[in-house]
């Protein structure tokens, strides 16, 4: 299919504020595109870009081949759901969707079939006459939804469609915004901090911090195979571990030195050097945790560890380990419990172990990252 | 009972000065049109209709239009500028915003009759305007730019303006902006944006706009006095002859009951649209 | 989106065509000139001969009195009907206070005049200054109550039950709580009585009788007998005065002026 929405070396500032700065990126046809960040990461000034509300400083984009850089939002084929709907109050359910074709001087008969093959699709036929001040948050977004969709654009934005939702309500917006892109096929680019969002729609994500882009794959590309400490952290919990190459193993892994903990096999997919520094990855639920110390093995890292803090969540229980100086996040899911099982306790004498190919070296770390994984157990609770 | 006599002590006042010096002289008015006037100048004995049937033998229609027409010209032209206005201030970053807030408001605090004054030299045959406009060939020397309908509708515009542009600007910052991106994302041509989202959006202001341009119009008597001529003349100016040239209160009286009606009729068009619209809305909101 | 320029010249025209007469107005004052019509030169002589009119100054007198007195009042019996809306606003009394406190302001000045001419000739009142003085504080009551409520509106009225349970008793309440809170509210509103006193003329000319002057009474007098050079250094002197008054205003009252009036 080849990139349909493109985004060349572009970049805005909002007075000393660089919002993005130099960002290319290619939307495949019939994508859905996640822009994934904290708020102020940029993301929505991209979406910005590409609905035309903002024109960059520097660089260009494209539509379907067509450069469309300068182009007033009007003249693009391309239709925002905004995070607050901007359902105009003093119109109908009928008269939001319809605005678009009749902006554009549609002939009467097919506004007509159309508005009601939308309102059919978002299963509010019913309400038609009824004003925006009348209907509740989902019946609003689904409303924004179809005054987009009615106009069949190239490229539908969705700025945070779903933050204004209370939980239930968002969990089922998000099977419905689902169906409704395999339903009409048309490119999506949507714009969210929740990275659950961003992982179970999308086809690919952009993970984006401070105005660049820190790394773009699939969900389970940018969960497994982080490039930054900010894009592992970020999504997901995760250890870091500040470490130095010592030697090549035989050709794909390495050994790493890490202070106050037996050395550590890595899998090194990068070709990095002995004797450079780097920074170890690893998900807290790779590592396994028990009070036997499990059959050595080459490919296997093993240290002992003291428990210091236990946090049980029912399908899974957080310890938190002190290994070697470090401490270190383990999350286990409990395969079989026994109520008669004697369980780990604060203060116990523990190993944990990881397979190498379960660290990931990362190419880029900022300190400070950590502080996005430090998280209190009550934010566990959201995923 | 406490209450009740705290209630009385903080209204009274207020409502006993009102009620003595206007209601009391608002309905005056209406009686005094039915009394025949005395030669001194004052109100004579007795009951008479005369007056009213005066008022229609009378060319009064003539001035009583033109006072329509004057007015309802100045009211458009004030929308038509004080719309875009009002939306700048809104749109304006809020630091400048109070400043340019500041400058709008300013004029109100002015002298009336020195604005006008300023105007009446500014459109004086031998003052700037005109020789500019000569000096543009787009005047000759004789064009008269005072004492006719333009310059009475141009200082009319001058004076209302401010108080056109505020409620306007009040109705726009209440305003959500992002409708006005969502229309244009929808398709919409930013002067269809405007006139479909935005209009809408501050119809209050432009209501309270118009009431507030319209109503002083309808009543202006000092304008068409100093900057009209004799054939720019409006109701007020009449109202103002009966009074200080005739003498002759009961004929003022008839003639301030015609503006009053003049008055009257787009106030209560506005709150008899406005009681039938949000009537509805208001039941179903407590539905919902 | 490049956001369009046009309301923004249209607002800079706006502001252009509400000072650019004001501007020449003023320049004009220093005019050597006796009509006005070019540049002769700097001059205060204008200003000179102003201070030598003893009918001016008798007329800002009588203004400056009547205003003072105007001002008092109507914030008495403004604030006065201010607290009954504030307090009983539910009660069919106080709605209809309410349409007695706001109607005036939508009557076109002619009409006030008119009608309170009417009575006091019926009531046989000799015109004079009282009239005007009665006149002014029918339309400032009006005002300063809408400015006073505005601000009424804007509190959280737990405090005044929150005075009465530490032990304060109305009185006390009134004072130490009640009065520092609506302070910039009762200076807002005697400001907007004392400049529509100074200002009004309509009203003033169908009250004021033979006898009795007020300034502005006095300013149409001059234009309509064409002293145009003595206007301008009056005017002038007013602007200053007004632009003052405005700036100290500004900081009194941050930008509330406006914030119940309409």
């Amino acid at each position: 299919m080849g990139e349909f929405l493109e985004f060349r070396d572009v970049a805005k500032a909002f007075g000393p504020i660089q919002a993005v700065d130099g960002v290319s990126l290619e939307i495949k046809k019939g994508e859905f595109f996640s822009l994934l960040g904290p708020s102020g990461c940029g993301k929505t000034t991209m979406l910005r870009l590409a609905a035309g509300f903002e024109t960059p400083d520097r660089g260009r984009v494209f539509l379907d081949g067509a450069d469309i850089t300068g182009l007033p939002p009007n003249r693009r084929r391309v239709n925002t759901i905004f995070q607050s709907y901007a359902l105009f109050p003093h119109l109908s359910v009928w008269d939001n969707i319809a605005f678009g074709l009749e902006v554009a001087k549609r002939p009467k008969a097919e506004i007509r079939r159309e508005v009601e093959a939308m309102l059919r699709l978002i299963q509010m036929e019913d309400q038609a006459g009824k004003k925006p001040g009348q209907l509740s948050g989902g019946q609003k977004q689904r409303v924004a939804v179809a005054r987009a969709l009615v106009n069949k654009p190239q490229v539908l934005l969705l700025d945070e469609p779903l933050a204004a939702l209370d939980l239930k309500l968002r969990q089922r917006m998000l099977i419905e915004l689902d169906m409704i892109h395999d339903e009409v096929g048309i490119t999506f680019l949507y714009v969210t901090h929740d990275q659950g969002e961003a992982m179970s729609l999308s086809d690919r994500i952009a993970v984006m911090d401070q105005g660049r882009i820190e790394q773009i794959g699939t969900p389970a590309e940018i969960y497994e195979a982080p490039r930054t400490s900010f894009v592992a952290a970020f999504i997901g919990d995760t250890n870091f571990l500040e470490s130095e190459v010592a030697d090549g193993l035989d050709g794909e892994y390495c050994r790493l030195r890490i202070s106050g903990f037996p050395d550590v096999v890595a899998y090194n997919d990068k070709g990095i050097r002995p004797g450079h520094p780097v920074f170890l990855s690893v998900r807290p639920e790779k590592i396994r945790i028990s009070r036997d110390r499990p059959l050595p093995d080459t490919r296997i890292n093993v240290a002992p560890a003291k428990v210091e803090d236990v946090i049980y969540l029912g399908p899974t229980t957080k310890y938190w380990v002190r290994a070697g100086g470090q401490r270190v996040l383990v999350l286990r899911q409990h395969f079989r419990f026994f109520l008669d099982e004697k369980p780990i306790r604060w203060k116990d004498d523990v190993w944990i172990w990881w397979h190498g190919d379960d660290g990931f070296m990362l190419e880029g770390f900022r300190k400070g990252d950590e502080k996005l994984v430090a998280s209190p157990p009550q934010k566990v609770g959201e995923e | 009972m406490k209450k009740k006599i705290q209630e009385a002590a903080l209204t009274i006042p207020s409502f006993v000065w009102l009620l003595l010096f206007f209601l009391v002289p608002t309905l005056l008015v209406f009686v005094l049109a039915f009394r025949p006037p005395d030669p001194y100048g004052g109100i004579g004995p007795g009951w008479t209709t005369a007056t009213i049937r005066d008022l229609a033998r009378h060319p009064y229609w003539v001035i009583a239009w033109r006072t329509l027409w004057a007015s309802a010209v100045t009211t458009a032209i004030c929308l038509a500028l004080a719309l875009p206005s009002g939306y700048a201030v809104a749109r304006a970053s809020p630091r400048r915003r109070n400043l340019l807030l500041m400058m709008v408001i300013v004029p109100f605090w002015t002298s009336f009759l020195i604005r006008v004054f300023a105007w009446r030299s500014l459109l004086h045959p031998e003052g700037p305007v005109k020789k500019i406009l000569v000096l543009l060939g787009l005047a000759s020397p004789q064009t008269p730019l005072l004492y006719n309908n333009a310059a009475v509708i141009l200082v009319m515009t001058y004076t209302f303006l401010p108080f056109a542009i505020l409620p306007i600007y009040a109705a726009a910052e209440k305003f959500d902006f992002r409708l006005v991106e969502a229309a244009r994302d929808l398709g919409a041509r930013p002067l269809q944006a405007f006139r479909k989202v935005f209009l809408p959006g501050v119809r209050q202001g432009v209501v309270t706009a118009v009431l507030i341009v319209l109503i002083p119009a309808l009543g202006s008597y000092v304008i068409p006095d100093l900057v009209g001529g004799p054939s720019s003349e409006m109701l007020g100016n009449k109202i103002a002859q009966r009074v200080f040239v005739d003498r002759n209160l009961p004929h003022a009286s008839a003639l301030s009951v015609v503006l009053i009606l003049a008055v009257l009729a787009p106030l209560l068009a506005v709150l008899f649209r406005q009681r039938k619209k949000e009537k509805p809305e208001i039941i179903l909101e407590e539905g919902g | 989106m490049r956001r369009s320029r046009l309301p923004f010249a249209v607002l800079a025209f706006v502001l252009v065509f509400f000072y650019l007469p004001i501007l020449i107005l003023v320049v004009n004052s220093f005019n050597a000139s006796r009509f006005g019509s070019g540049w002769q030169g700097f001059s205060l002589r204008w200003y000179v001969r102003l201070f030598q009119e003893a009918e001016i100054w008798q007329a800002a007198r009588n203004t400056l009195v009547i205003a003072v007195s105007v001002t008092l009042v109507s914030l008495v019996l403004g604030t006065t009907a201010a607290l009954a809306l504030h307090r009983f606003a539910k009660t069919r009394l106080q709605r209809l206070h309410y349409t007695f406190i706001y109607t005036p302001l939508v009557v076109p000045e002619i009409l006030m005049g008119i009608s309170l001419l009417m009575a006091f000739v019926s009531a046989g009142v000799p015109l004079g200054l009282t009239t005007i003085f009665l006149a002014h504080v029918t339309f400032c009551v009006s005002y300063v109550a809408l400015v006073v409520l505005g601000r009424l509106q804007d509190f959280d009225d737990a405090v005044v039950e929150a005075a009465q349970d530490l032990g304060a008793d109305w009185w006390t309440t009134a004072r130490r709580v009640l009065l520092p809170m609506l302070a910039p509210g009762l200076a807002a509103g005697a400001l907007l009585a004392f400049t529509l006193s100074v200002d009004d003329f309509v009203i003033t000319f169908f009250v004021a009788g033979p006898g009795a002057t007020t300034l502005p009474i006095r300013i149409y007098s001059m234009i309509k007998h064409g002293a145009t050079p003595l206007i301008n250094a009056l005017s002038t002197l007013l602007l200053t005065l007004t632009f003052l008054t405005v700036g100290a205003s500004q900081r009194l009252s941050k930008n509330k002026l406006f914030g119940g009036g309409s």
